[in-house]
């Protein structure tokens, strides 16, 4: 386990987040979040996961084929930027990571990356959930270098 | 072809300013008024208005109605196009289906935005659940990933960039509708020096929000003809793709939908990319010029920024861009700056371009991009190839 070099840059943990509203199909994924758990929709014809949650399934275009899988988080960055201009509330944190995120179940999210320093950070660089507690108690899913892992 | 027999008989912009003092429905007015003036033709003989996405009037669910109104207008045939900066494209190739079907005879299309000044979208997206969250800034943000997966797979000459800056920037010096505070020329080092917004993407890689407007009257070729109209344009071929691999979890961000569209539309047109006479290809980030260079086929994927660095882009040279300055040099007025690339198209082909006229009229390419869905790099890819009447 090596800590990186260089400064981390800014991880966003204390800016004043508002809980996002669920909806009627996202509901069971922010709910699960109360115990820092991730919910994937599945498709179980297809047996292929979607990101975000959708109304229904992106392969077969029925929603009865959808079901929740709780996965790890664990992945690899696919890309990723350096924000440097925000808007209220994110204004004055800046620079800070916004990424995309290849899950292990194979599909792409997107999530802040915490604990990461601008040299350590890279396309390919393993990652694992870092969940950040959210007002009404469901949490946000972040990423954190996952420095443990066996290098890629 | 049913696409061919639509006829672009007039065209008007307005300037493009920083900030609106004038309403979105007076700059509609002065377009409308324009284009009779330079068409002849009545109010009354137009029987249908299709009007681009506009910002101001995204919380108006009867927008095209209430705009009709508000211009005085009697109709048959009425909507707005919502595929964001693919609508003005999307809104002429609406009109040539209409005029096709029948539905219409002499179609108004109109698109005029006051974001800046105005501004009244509040949009029902993944956004406020899955990106707001992040400090997601919307496009710089996912110009940022585009470019970095783009650096990872190809590799990024940001001086290749840079002269696509240039040399849109040339052009808007020519351009006295470009808004003022663009119309400064610059160097590479100037692109390259500009402040990160969004790493990799620079302050000058990134288009600037204005207020303006724009609008094409589009009849049958046939009636135009009996008008005894001379000039007008003609779309030969048009491809549209939303959400391009929609059922993909991994999508390549560095592909877009312009690479079925364009296959599509060079096929209706019956040219290939290196027939193109002049490409005026939507520019809300510099990356996204190249990116459709290649989808196009102008070169291979992942060879942009070698074509880019062989390649004259100015009105003088081999493959003319953005001969208008395009709108990252020109100003994007909000949800109608597509209008921008399709208008300076059609201003071209008229032979109109002035002191930035290209040589070579035979045919102009216009493309549209818009919306940024998740993770990926845009919603709508729309490509359009206009001819003058052949």
């Amino acid at each position: 386990m090596s800590a990186p070099s260089s400064k981390l840059l800014n991880d966003t943990l204390t800016v004043k987040r508002e809980a996002p509203k669920p909806r009627s199909f996202s509901k069971p994924y922010w709910d699960a979040t109360r115990e820092k758990k991730l919910l994937i929709q599945y498709c179980r014809k297809t047996g292929q996961y979607q990101f975000f949650p959708r109304a229904t399934s992106l392969f077969t275009g029925r929603p009865s084929d959808l079901e929740w899988r709780e996965v790890s988080g664990n992945g690899k960055i696919f890309t990723y930027t350096i924000a440097r201009r925000a808007r209220d509330p994110f204004q004055g944190h800046e620079p800070f990571f916004i990424a995309t995120v290849t899950l292990d179940v194979g599909v792409n999210v997107l999530g802040n990356v915490v604990n990461c320093a601008t040299d350590e950070m890279r396309v390919g660089l393993k990652v694992k959930p870092f969940w950040a507690p959210l007002p009404n108690g469901t949490h946000l899913l972040m990423f954190e270098p996952d420095r443990g892992a066996a290098k890629s | 072809m049913a696409l061919r027999d639509a006829a672009v008989v007039g065209y008007a912009e307005t300037k493009i300013v920083e900030k609106s003092d004038r309403d979105v429905w007076e700059i509609g007015a002065e377009i409308l008024a324009t284009l009779l003036d330079k068409t002849g033709f009545e109010k009354g003989e137009i029987d249908g208005l299709i009007l681009s996405s506009s910002m101001t009037g995204a919380s108006n669910a009867f927008w095209s109605q209430t705009t009709a109104d508000q211009l005085g207008l009697e109709l048959d045939f009425c909507q707005t196009v919502d595929v964001g900066g693919s609508s003005p494209t999307g809104a002429l190739a609406r009109a040539a289906a209409a005029l096709d079907a029948g539905l219409a005879t002499t179609v108004f299309c109109l698109y005029a935005d006051t974001q800046v000044a105005e501004n009244n979208s509040r949009q029902r997206s993944f956004h406020g659940e899955w990106a707001a969250p992040l400090g997601y800034l919307g496009p710089p943000a996912a110009f940022g990933l585009l470019s970095k997966r783009y650096e990872h797979q190809y590799g990024l000459d940001y001086r290749a960039l840079g002269k696509l800056a240039v040399a849109q920037r040339n052009h808007a010096l020519l351009n006295d509708n470009a808004c003022e505070k663009l119309r400064k020329p610059i160097t590479v080092d100037d692109y390259i020096n500009s402040r990160m917004i969004a790493d990799p993407i620079r302050l000058l890689d990134s288009v600037m929000v204005c207020d303006g407007g724009s609008g094409l009257l589009v009849t049958t070729r046939k009636r135009a003809k009996q008008k005894g109209l001379s000039k007008f344009v003609v779309p030969i071929g048009f491809g549209e793709r939303t959400n391009f691999r929609a059922a993909e979890n991994i999508v390549d961000v560095t592909e877009s939908g312009h690479s079925v569209a364009g296959k599509r539309a060079f096929a209706m047109a019956g040219i290939g990319p290196h027939d193109v006479a002049s490409f005026h290809p939507y520019d809300d980030f510099i990356i996204a010029i190249m990116l459709q260079l290649e989808m196009l086929g102008f070169c291979k994927h992942g060879q942009g920024c070698d074509f880019i660095k062989e390649t004259d882009f100015a009105h003088t040279g081999n493959l003319p861009l953005n001969t208008g300055g395009g709108q990252i040099s020109a100003g994007q007025a909000g949800l109608a700056g597509g209008g921008t690339n399709l208008i300076e198209a059609v201003r071209q082909l008229f032979g109109e371009g002035g002191k930035r006229q290209v040589s070579n009229t035979k045919n102009a390419v216009v493309t549209g991009i818009g919306g940024i869905p998740y993770g990926r790099n845009w919603a709508t890819s729309v490509v359009m190839i206009l001819s003058p009447d052949a």
